[in-house]
């Protein structure tokens, strides 16, 4: 529209509406390209400048000075994880809440919901409370079946506070409801005949959920998959509360920490930790997009 | 090829009662058609004899055992949904052989059995594309293959031509009989089109609210139908089904009052209680200048479909007489004209809808 009211000249007014849309990706792209020529220069400010040194050695100190590889791999198994767990269980559960007829379907949806309301901070003391109770029970676990050097490594995987598998639950939890939602309402669009017609070609029902129904879905499941990755990528709260070994360290508590430390602020380091911290996410979004625009049809009339 | 029964068959959803106690029997190879209006609970019995609907009561047995509470996939029965179900993911050889697939069969023998089917039904050319790259009348040949492929005792067909155009209706319907009397299967196909019903039918199971109206061959219908209901349902164009009031009755005849045909007379070499109300069935193709009974009729319109032509009239309770026209030359739009009809070709149902028997 605002096109066709720019004024007689339509070129004119194009001229004007990609001057006006070039300023605002000029504005968006500015601090990314200035983290991107922060963290090549082995002088980097807090100005925006060319840099005058060219240099990889901000990246190579992520890897090889500090714990960058540990916090990459953490973040990366951790999110990983729930990804995959969001698709599982969000697939899963969408499916069913699609089909059922039950009568508490509506206000179950409501509920999960409320998850996503609640503001996460409030959340903290009564999940802290809840996870320190299962922690201990997990330990008692732990020490009662395991040889006593097994119990340390043993309890970073499986504990809830200070372990891999709280915060994959509690991450996985917190992304869950959104899934649940977009995958419900993907299933809705789903001919039921396609279930119908697995049923009666003698599809079993993991049969009927691996070769149709899975296929059927994935342009759902990579939105859901997507949403979830980044939401929990991005997540500084719940690793912040649920993670305090240093070796347990995720990314953006790394990138935090490393901000906070006392001597000056290292910009080049930031800023390379920064750039790599964004990658996944880009890299994600690459690779759901193809999916997502990805339609199948024909297979039930239009 | 298996033969189908149904004994006091019901469905309820909840309270509610969608089909009351159907009794059907089916022998192997008929082409049987399930017609009634939208709502009549064709579709569900149709999902019952599937599997698809649980069955809520009575029994039903496929090639002679009862399969109430048998899988779909056990039962012998390959259904072609209205939407034709076709995985949109797989090729058209992969959707065709996909019960073979999870039944675990050798690739080399789905393939065969594929190319098989794909050769009766023309599709040699398309097995390896997918759904969305095919047309409508293809599209319901994979269906109908995916089916095939299966060797199902019993074909369903689920408003199978609903979605297409009518001139690929009318060639998928000539297919489809084809194709019955090249398999010499046992097929029970729903359709609300009665043209459909009646050119494919062995025998045509007309539905309404839930029950069976009437069963029976097509020109069986066509000509003794058991009530109003089916005569006007069976036919194209509909029966014209009058009003009329039995003001004498004697000696094996009968004669009537048309109120809404200015109160003309005319009798029936049929018997009638006498005072009762009924309703005088008459086929517009029975209409003829040569009748020995007949009306008035105010003309309205007159349609020209070509081989055949069609007088609408107006009777005075607002509904309309429609007559066959075809070499008509006395039937003017707007003018009054004298109709007649062979009595011997009319039928009377009682106030009821029920036919009264000659």
């Amino acid at each position: 529209m605002a096109l066709r009211h720019a004024g007689a000249n339509p070129a004119r007014g194009n001229a004007m509406a990609y001057a006006i849309l070039s300023l605002i990706s000029a504005y968006c792209a500015v601090p990314f390209f200035w983290a991107f020529l922060a963290s090549v220069d082995g002088n980097a400010s807090l100005f925006l400048k060319w840099p005058e040194d060219w240099t990889a050695a901000n990246y190579t100190k992520v890897f090889l000075v500090e714990d960058g590889a540990t916090w990459f791999f953490n973040s990366v198994v951790v999110v990983g994880c729930v990804t995959l767990l969001v698709m599982v269980l969000g697939g899963l559960g969408g499916y069913a809440l699609s089909r059922t007829q039950a009568w508490w379907k509506r206000p179950f949806l409501y509920l999960i919901l409320l998850i996503r309301v609640v503001p996460p901070p409030a959340l903290i003391v009564p999940l802290y409370k809840v996870l320190l109770l299962a922690n201990g029970a997990m330990q008692s676990l732990m020490r009662a079946v395991l040889p006593a050097d097994w119990y340390r490594p043993a309890m970073r995987i499986f504990g809830f506070v200070d372990g891999y598998l709280g915060i994959i639950l509690i991450l996985t939890a917190m992304q869950l409801p959104l899934a649940l939602w977009i995958l419900k309402t993907f299933f809705d669009t789903v001919s039921k005949d396609y279930d119908e017609a697995a049923l009666l070609d003698g599809a079993s029902l993991t049969q009927r959920i691996r070769l149709v129904m899975l296929p059927l879905a994935l342009p759902g499941l990579a939105a859901a998959g997507l949403f979830a990755f980044i939401s929990a990528w991005g997540d500084f709260l719940m690793p912040l509360i649920f993670i305090s070994s240093p070796e347990l360290q995720m990314l953006p508590l790394g990138l935090f920490r490393a901000f906070l430390r006392v001597n000056t602020v290292d910009y080049g380091f930031l800023t390379a930790l920064a750039v790599l911290y964004m990658i996944p996410s880009v890299v994600a979004f690459g690779l759901a997009r193809r999916f997502l625009v990805q339609t199948f049809g024909g297979g039930v009339k239009g | 090829m298996s033969g189908l029964t149904l004994d006091k068959v019901t469905k309820s959803f909840g309270g509610a009662q969608v089909i009351h106690g159907a009794d059907l029997a089916i022998q192997p190879g008929e082409f049987v058609v399930f017609v009634g209006p939208s709502g009549c609970g064709k579709s569900t019995l149709l999902r019952m004899i599937a599997g698809l609907e649980q069955i809520s009561s009575g029994t039903l047995t496929i090639g002679g055992k009862v399969m109430n509470d048998v899988n779909p996939a056990e039962r012998g029965v390959g259904m072609v949904f209205q939407s034709y179900a076709l995985y949109p993911h797989l090729t058209v050889a992969e959707n065709m052989g996909f019960s073979l697939r999870v039944a675990g069969r050798p690739l080399a023998e789905r393939m065969a059995r594929v190319r098989d089917v794909a050769e009766t039904l023309q599709l040699g050319a398309l097995l390896d594309r997918r759904p969305a790259q095919l047309s409508g009348g293809q599209r319901q040949r994979v269906a109908i293959g995916r089916v095939l492929v299966r060797q199902p005792g019993v074909f369903l067909f689920d408003e199978p031509l609903s979605n297409l155009d009518a001139e690929l209706r009318v060639s998928m319907r000539i297919e489809i009989a084809r194709l019955h009397r090249q398999l010499g299967a046992t097929i029970v196909y729903v359709t609300h089109d009665q043209t459909e019903a009646m050119t494919l039918a062995d025998r045509i199971v007309v539905l309404r609210a839930g029950r069976i109206e009437q069963v029976g061959a097509p020109l069986e219908l066509y000509r003794n139908p058991a009530n109003t209901f089916v005569a006007g349902f069976i036919g194209s164009p509909k029966m014209n089904l009058i009003p009329a009031e039995v003001v004498g009755s004697a000696a094996g005849r009968s004669l009537l009052a048309l109120p809404s045909l200015g109160g003309a007379q005319v009798e029936l070499p049929q018997p009638a209680p006498e005072g009762a109300k009924v309703t005088l069935g008459i086929r517009p193709e029975h209409f003829s200048a040569t009748g020995t009974a007949g009306f008035t009729l105010n003309i309205d319109v007159i349609e020209h479909l070509g081989a055949e032509s069609f007088a609408y009239g107006s009777r005075s309770d607002g509904g309309t007489v429609i007559l066959a026209a075809k070499g008509r030359d006395d039937l003017i739009p707007g003018q009054p004209a004298e109709t007649r009809f062979d009595p011997a070709q009319a039928l009377l149902f009682a106030e009821d809808g029920r036919r009264l028997v000659v």
